[in-house]
């Protein structure tokens, strides 16, 4: 009897959590925008600092970082209503990414999204030596910085939702709107081309 | 790499990202691929390299406080006008009155939860050798039975003679209580009636009072009524007016006695 018991209340539990963006819409019609302001700035704000990291990689320039983020953020609390998720920041992170290209159709015409950008092209891997391990493990800041921003968009964002984002396939394939798949070539290119880079600038700079 | 795992699978290995399988696979796959190997250490490398240099850009605290403010300024989208508003909460509380008034006249006086756990319960002891902890049609050998077991002493009455043979007794489980569980027939149909004090404060306890109140779930019938600080629930896929004829015989008797 026990058992069921459990059974029957957890059967409300989960009806009740079934509704809650309904609930919280209605409540937010009735008694305004203070308790929406309110959970928007408890789920969405905390991820303030990712989505600039995002918009700055994107953009790669201080600027341009902020003009995109503030529309991203205003759009964000616009279209919060339509936010029913668990994940804020990947939700976020996906406004960023869309008001990241609309700018840059607005102002450049589409010109870096015109680079040549072949899914189907595989670098042929470099069978290097011990050497170059050793050039990529003393790569720094400045020059990873370089090796980031010469990747092209597709393989630039992929590489910053992963590496400095920590975000999964997953949630990376929503936030790109493209299958788990293409986050897995697109990692694995970006990966190659980050290590040419780094050991074709690091001899380069006569380091060992 | 000449080999069938390609860089990709270096790379989503790395990430944590291979199920178990294909995670152990790779791992053995490792140990006699030299290229593989190499291209691991490289991402491996590449990865701590960036950890270390912290590339993650942050916004300046002027910007942090620009946003916020720009955020506060904007209108308050998604609220109603205050008219709607007050429509809406009239509305609200119209529909709260209606369903609180049909509350209190349908259907009638029942519980309908606990009528659920009564179903249960009752499905439950129909599985096989459950339904009856004494076995006996003798009401001075099943009341004994629960002496002991529980902390009050269920009214035990035969009524075969009426129709409905007693035919054991069972301790069951309600709201997590230790409950009285009588079980009659009413010709091929088992019928068990629980019985516990009003006092036990379980969902479900002095509801109904003198006059029993039905429902059905799942194709069982329920009646409930309490009297003499007793709860009573009958359940069987018996017919209604069987259940109701129980409950009258019980009433009596217990009035009598």
């Amino acid at each position: 009897m026990a058992p069921d018991a459990q059974v029957a209340s957890g059967g409300y539990t989960i009806a009740e959590t079934e509704h809650p963006a309904m609930l919280n819409r209605l409540r937010d019609r009735l008694f305004g925008q203070d308790d929406r302001r309110s959970r928007f700035d408890r789920t969405v704000l905390p991820h303030l600092d990712a989505a600039y990291d995002l918009a700055r990689w994107l953009t790669r320039n201080d600027q341009d970082a902020e003009d995109v983020l503030q529309t991203a953020m205003l759009r964000a609390l616009q279209f919060f209503d339509g936010f029913h998720g668990v994940n804020a920041r990947a939700w976020l992170l996906t406004i960023v990414r869309n008001s990241f290209y609309s700018w840059l159709e607005q102002r450049n015409r589409g010109h870096e999204s015109a680079d040549p950008f072949d899914e189907e092209i595989h670098s042929a891997a470099s069978g290097g030596a011990d050497p170059e391990l050793e050039l990529l493990r003393r790569a720094d800041g400045r020059l990873l910085c370089q090796g980031f921003e010469s990747l092209p968009l597709p393989l630039r964002e992929v590489m910053v939702l992963r590496e400095l984002e920590g975000l999964s396939y997953k949630e990376i394939a929503a936030i790109a709107a493209i299958p788990i798949g293409t986050v897995m070539s697109r990692l694995s290119r970006a990966r190659r081309q980050l290590q040419d880079f780094l050991i074709a600038h690091g001899v380069k700079e006569g380091r060992p | 790499m000449s080999c069938p795992h390609s860089e990709q699978e270096v790379g989503a290995y790395l990430d944590g990202e291979l199920d178990l399988t294909s995670s152990l696979a790779f791992e053995r796959h490792l140990e006699e691929c030299p290229d593989c190997a190499r291209a691991l250490a490289a991402q491996r490398a590449l990865r701590e390299a960036i950890g270390a240099a912290d590339l993650r850009f942050r916004p300046s605290p002027a910007l942090t406080r620009r946003l916020h403010r720009t955020l506060a300024d904007e209108p308050a989208a998604g609220a109603w006008p205050s008219w709607r508003r007050l429509q809406a909460i009239a509305a609200l509380l119209l529909v709260a009155v209606a369903s609180w008034s049909l509350g209190r006249v349908w259907p009638p006086r029942t519980a309908p939860d606990f009528a659920d756990e009564i179903v249960k319960s009752h499905v439950q002891s129909l599985q096989a050798d459950h339904l009856a902890d004494v076995a006996s049609t003798d009401q001075h050998t099943v009341k004994p039975w629960f002496t002991g077991k529980l902390d009050y002493a269920p009214a035990v009455v035969d009524l075969a003679s009426h129709g409905f043979p007693l035919i054991g007794g069972r301790l069951d489980y309600l709201g997590h209580h230790p409950v009285a569980a009588l079980i009659y027939r009413a010709d091929r149909h088992v019928i068990n009636v629980f019985t516990w004090p009003d006092a036990y404060g379980v969902e479900g306890s002095g509801a109904g009072g003198l006059d029993p109140a039905a429902a059905s779930r799942q194709g069982f019938h329920v009646i409930h009524w309490s009297q003499g600080g007793m709860t009573y629930w009958a359940v069987s896929d018996a017919g209604e007016d069987r259940l109701r004829r129980l409950a009258r015989l019980l009433l009596r008797k217990q009035r009598t006695s």
